[in-house]
């Protein structure tokens, strides 16, 4: 009987996991196909051809979006960790008033809605200049609550014996956030990284709102306009091979720190 | 002389006070002044009293979101839950390749939305689409998954599930880890079935975790957009026009500013509330 | 000494992000955008060349609008932002009176020599149709688009018809005999038209706004802040429009998805203009022949067959610092050389009247046969009402299009009534 029941586990999970995987085979598949054929495709099309591939590249700049992307990406991520564990460390190992007035209003904001706050920031970046400018994409998320309690949190569990240590060898307090803590701290910084890279590279309704320059349109807003707009002249295969261009990144990443990613998402669900 | 170690925990949060000011309480504030203003970013703002609220009171399309929002909430978020404790309790027991199953079923989850609307759209096409394809091959009839104003919002909420339930399917996994094993050897003693113990122990040990999948999934749903801005622009006859979808329409295409900021005032307290609701009922249950 | 470098980089690196927008500066030139179509681009070039050699003291530099979702979004961007060029020629009719009510826009009947010229080019209903509320004229009309009756030749020739169909019963009957289920799979395969059933506010251009001005010999649909849409010829569009579709002569599939549909013979007539004809010049199967003819009418109708013009048209921005400079540019562009320019080198029409009896332009007709049917067309052509809320009305009217037309769920009476009602609301002040 058990061996019954194991067998109809693993039926279960293999069927599970084709559900979650075929439809990104057959999107790759598709982009490759010839545009006839994609109409019928299954398993693999009759011929394969990059043709799609090269008339996306002609239509739009997705090399560009590529590298906003990146660009975006990473300055919002670098931000998060410095501020976020500058300011978590304030709150968990420093004394000083207002400390926990500060704590509970990050924790209250976490709360509230963007759709409140949308209008408005898009408001704040017109008065700044600030349309169509890379400071309207990183700016506004530099500062991330999650992350804050988050790096609380984690270095409330490092010894404040290290710490004073430090001070008594002449270290200021930006020396013992770099030097000491960020050393000591690495699975916090990995997780709130990858979420903060992961959740920047997919944001899109911010940079539709904010960029209407496609040189500087991040690379999910470019295929969003692509598929919805009427650029793509219909040609499914083109809209097939951007969506593949927009996944690629991401997925490489996390094929090679799968670990990494599945922990680090887990991590959030526990501190709620 | 300044206290240098006085003054530096301000300096540290001086970061955040800057954004708390600037991308929240401003925010916030001018979003209510908004809410009483007529203004389409060309032209000076014009102060209209009450007009905006009078005028949401009588906007069907405006309650018709909010209800597609909440039709695509109570699809999703049951149907999320019992595939990713069915396949969290599955894993959770001693298989081989664990991490090869939870990494496919985690797939989704990681790439953009848009990728995964993209993809869907092709799947749920009415002609050419896989999913009639097959439904055709067994013999049956094929669906107007996207063009049939009934069944275009629960399609959304499918895929939705299906982008998602991986990660809950962790969540689940972590929290089943802690269910002292103890526990099932005694029920195992005095002779319970599989079904009993996973009722009877499983489900009450793990019932914080299903409260925060439960959260976590009501907050993401209400922001639900670029799903249906990608797959159907709000089609077909306004079904799966989400809440986020009708105020980013009327603040960012026709430029109702004022308007957009009271639609988005009253549908974050609708929000506030749902959540709040949820909390009780937690409570009540623990 | 972290902390100092820290803040220097971090200026830097801000100061660097600032500069990485979209910054336009012309010294003291003044800037035209044009559109961002290859032969538009060519064309401005022309002109630009012509004018610089002649006028080097107010010299002019010509950019293609820059690429975003659209060019609608990247002109209200920059009036946001006040980085509005001098001049701007692809200005949807639609768009202008919001901006001119904003205050943007130069009022172009200050400019000295503006009212003979512009009565000299345009005839008086596309002289009214221009002006704003407050009897200022902000925009020049320059090109137009007709949306007409394009259809393969041989199809009507195979169904032993006389021509193209004129009315709506006329339609009807050639549908029924180009329908056909042709791999008897109990869906039907080809179709005698076709239009896209997308809700999007735009795709009423393609079939209910070109239908309904034909109709009704050119009627507004709104009017001093007023639907007047409500009446017959509206509600005999949407009954036309959503029998095609009850009777399957119009596919309710997207079959833009898969390859052009009428080049395949897959269906055998469409609403289009005349950039299809370059279109299908270059992809049309051997012995493909087409022809263009007017939109279709209620039986029984007299006078004219409008249609809709996508008019663009050239606007002046109030930020240019030499406004009677700029007009004298943008006479160039729209004096008769300037117009058959256009035409040789877009195949676009110009919105002058008499192009098709001017004799200026005759050898471009007889060289460019299929546009003569559009110049001819171009004396019965309409382009938008002038209300800073177009996009909300055409908005409204494609929710009960889709209601009606292609759900079947509502009457033609009562959409009509309905999409009038929800346009009334919109002016309610």
């Amino acid at each position: 009987m058990k061996s019954l029941r194991k067998i109809l586990f693993y039926l279960a999970l293999t069927i599970s996991a084709l559900i979650f995987v075929y439809p990104f085979y057959w999107m790759v598949i598709g982009s490759v196909s010839p545009e006839s054929e994609i109409g019928n495709l299954t398993f693999f099309p009759d011929s394969l051809t990059l043709s799609s591939y090269s008339q996306m590249f002609d239509k739009i700049p997705i090399g560009g979006a590529f590298i906003n992307s990146i660009i975006v990406s990473l300055s919002i991520t670098i931000g998060v960790l410095v501020f976020g564990s500058m300011i978590g460390y304030a709150l968990s190992k420093l004394v000083f008033k207002g400390r926990d007035l500060i704590f509970y209003i990050i924790i209250f904001t976490m709360t509230l809605p963007f759709q409140i706050t949308l209008i408005p920031q898009y408001i704040i970046m017109v008065k700044f200049g600030w349309i169509d400018t890379y400071l309207a994409l990183i700016v506004p998320y530099l500062v991330n609550a999650l992350s804050i309690i988050m790096f609380r949190q984690y270095f409330k569990t490092i010894p404040d014996s290290l710490i004073d240590a430090s001070r008594i060898d002449g270290c200021n307090e930006l020396q013992i956030i770099f030097r000491i803590l960020w050393p000591n701290s690495l699975p916090a910084i990995v997780t709130i990284g990858i979420i903060t890279f992961m959740a920047s590279w997919n944001e899109v309704l911010w940079p539709l709102i904010v960029i209407r320059d496609e040189s500087l349109m991040t690379m999910p807003q470019l295929v969003t306009l692509f598929s919805v707009g009427g650029r793509a002249d219909s040609q499914l295969g083109v809209k097939l091979a951007s969506a593949v261009m927009l996944a690629l990144p991401i997925v490489l990443a996390y094929l090679f720190f799968q670990k990494y990613f599945i922990q680090s998402m887990a991590s959030t669900g526990l501190k709620e | 002389m300044i206290n240098r170690k006085k003054i530096m925990p301000y300096l540290l949060v001086s970061p955040y006070i800057v954004h708390f000011l600037l991308f929240v309480s401003f925010p916030v504030i001018f979003s209510i002044i908004l809410t009483f203003h007529k203004w389409n970013i060309i032209s000076p703002m014009e102060y209209t009293g009450t007009a905006n609220y009078i005028k949401l009171f009588s906007d069907k399309t405006f309650f018709k979101s909010i209800g597609n929002t909440l039709i695509f909430l109570v699809i999703h978020i049951p149907l999320q839950i019992i595939i990713a404790l069915f396949l969290a309790e599955i894993l959770n027991q001693n298989i081989k390749m664990r991490r090869f199953f939870r990494g496919a079923f985690f797939l989704p989850v990681i790439v953009s939305g848009v990728v995964v609307s993209m993809l869907w759209q092709q799947l749920y096409g009415f002609d050419t689409g896989l999913m009639n394809r097959v439904l055709t091959a067994v013999g049956l009839d094929k669906v107007g998954w996207l063009i049939d104003p009934k069944i275009a919002m629960p399609s959304i909420a499918l895929m939705a599930t299906w982008k998602n339930v991986g990660l809950y399917i962790i969540l689940f996994l972590v929290g089943l880890q802690t269910v002292p094993v103890q526990y099932y050897e005694a029920a195992d003693l005095e002779g319970a079935s599989h079904w009993q113990k996973f009722f009877r122990i499983t489900l009450p040990m793990i019932n914080p975790t299903i409260f925060m999948v439960l959260i976590l999934s009501t907050i993401g749903g209400f922001s639900l957009f670029i799903e249906p801005y990608i797959m159907t622009g709000g089609g077909p006859l306004n079904s799966t026009v989400s809440a986020v979808l009708y105020i980013y329409k009327q603040g960012f295409f026709y430029y109702h500013m004022g308007y957009a900021a009271t639609l988005g005032l009253f549908f974050a307290f609708i929000i506030l509330a749902v959540i709040i609701i949820q909390k009780k009922f937690i409570e009540k249950n623990n | 000494m972290i902390k100092k470098t820290f803040i220097i980089i971090c200026l830097a690196f801000i100061s660097l992000l600032n500069s990485c927008g979209s910054g336009k500066t012309t010294g003291n030139k003044l800037l035209y955008w044009c559109s961002n179509n290859t032969d538009e681009i060519n064309f401005a070039k022309v002109r630009t060349e012509e004018w610089n050699s002649g006028n080097p003291a107010h010299p002019v530099k010509y950019q293609p609008v820059p690429e975003g979702r659209s060019s609608e979004e990247i002109i209200l961007a920059a009036v946001v932002g006040n980085t509005t060029p001098d001049i701007y020629s692809n200005m949807w009719q639609g768009d202008v009176e919001a901006y001119a009510q904003a205050g943007v826009l130069v009022a172009l009947d200050t400019l000295p020599g503006f009212h003979d010229f512009i009565y000299n080019r345009c005839d008086s209903a596309v002289v009214e149709e221009i002006t704003s509320h407050d009897g200022h004229i902000y925009q020049v009309p320059w090109k137009i688009n007709p949306i007409m009756l394009i259809y393969n030749v041989n199809i009507i020739n195979d169904l032993g018809l006389n021509g193209p169909p004129h009315t709506y019963d006329q339609f009807f009957d050639a549908s029924k005999k180009f329908q056909k289920d042709l791999n008897g799979d109990g869906y039907v395969d080809q179709w005698f038209g076709y239009s896209e059933v997308l809700v999007t506010w735009w795709q009423r251009f393609f079939d209910f706004y070109p239908l309904y001005l034909a109709a009704s010999g050119g009627a507004p649909l709104v009017k001093d802040d007023k639907a007047v849409f409500n009446n017959v010829y509206a509600v005999e569009v949407f009954r036309f429009l959503q029998t095609l579709y009850r009777r399957k002569y119009f596919a309710k599939e997207q079959l833009s998805a898969r390859q052009d549909p009428f080049l395949a013979g897959v269906i055998a007539s469409r609403f289009t203009g005349p950039w299809e004809i370059a279109h299908a010049e270059k992809f049309k199967p051997k012995g493909f022949q087409y022809e263009y003819s007017t939109m279709p009418v209620p039986d029984g109708h007299r006078g004219p067959v409008y249609t809709y013009g996508d008019p663009k048209n050239i606007v002046i921005f109030k930020s240019c610092k030499d406004p009677v400079s700029a007009w004298n540019y943008v006479k160039t562009l729209i004096d008769k050389e300037g117009d058959l320019r256009l035409l040789e080198i877009t195949n676009q029409l110009p919105r002058r009247k008499e192009l098709e009896s001017d004799p200026f332009f005759s050898s471009y007709f007889s060289k460019n046969p299929k546009m003569k049917i559009f110049a001819e067309q171009s004396k019965y052509v309409r382009g938008t009402d002038a209300s800073p809320v177009l996009k909300e009305v055409f908005d409204l009217i494609s929710q009960e299009y889709e209601a009606c037309v292609v759900y079947g769920q509502k009457s033609p009476e009562q959409a009509v009534k309905d999409a009038s009602d929800a346009v009334d609301l919109l002016f309610i002040k």
